[in-house]
């Protein structure tokens, strides 16, 4: 399967041609992790979003860590993503540092790393792919916040 | 279609999961999540289809695997 066929399984392209699929995958390249690996650090900056062509990573935040206190921060899992998933979208919204640390689950995990800088002058340039790339980030994310609000009914407990 | 599946186990602080898939779950299947073993007791649609994308709510509860 070629890289442009595995992007189109993936919401974030949802509504774009082949040809805008393929206009931005000719902007990143595949990147393979194993177990345990950390792809992104929480507070780190943020250069690149990244879509799951196979394999699973975690998502995790730290809690009461505080940066004057030695030894690791507690971190919380907040979801497992796998095939299709994105992850690194809030970056290219907000171009703030990164929110979580995400995590290699499963050896062999491929992900396709975009750099932030070169997919947002891709849809400055064409705002229909621009329009449509961020409509699908907010529908992402807007799925993601209803995950978690089932979650927190059913576990009872905290997200 | 795509079925972009959120997986939550009940009745624990379990993370859940989120994944697409190339068929929908449905109630008895047992599945993986979070690398547990589980089963399917509910499949509810969590918002309406778009394109050939269909968003699912999947709740499950934990089994014991046989040994």
């Amino acid at each position: 399967m070629s890289v442009t066929d595995l992007l189109q399984q993936s919401e974030l392209f949802l509504g774009l041609t082949t040809r805008q699929v393929e206009q931005i995958a000719a902007l990143g390249q595949e990147v393979a992790y194993q177990a345990g690996d950390v792809i992104v650090r929480e507070g780190d900056p943020s250069d690149e979003i990244y879509v799951i062509c196979s394999g699973t990573v975690e998502v995790e935040v730290s809690r009461g860590a505080i940066a004057d206190v030695s030894g690791p921060p507690r971190l919380t899992s907040l979801a497992r993503l796998g095939q299709g998933q994105v992850f690194g979208e809030m970056a290219l919204v907000d171009r703030g540092v990164r929110s979580a640390t995400v995590r290699c689950v499963k050896d062999g995990t491929a992900l396709y790393a975009i750099p932030r800088q070169a997919l947002w002058m891709l849809c400055d340039s064409d705002h229909h792919i621009g329009y449509v790339v961020m409509r699908n980030i907010a529908a992402d994310l807007s799925f993601k916040l209803r995950h978690r609000n089932l979650r927190m009914r059913l576990v009872g407990g905290e997200a | 279609m795509i079925y972009k599946v959120s997986y939550v186990v009940i009745g624990k602080p379990h993370l859940g999961e989120i994944v697409n898939l190339e068929a929908p779950p449905r109630v008895g299947d047992r599945v993986q999540v979070g690398g547990e073993p589980c089963e399917v007791i509910e499949v509810i649609d969590l918002i309406p289809p778009r394109e050939n994308f269909a968003y699912l709510h999947v709740t499950c509860r934990p089994v014991q695997e046989k040994k």
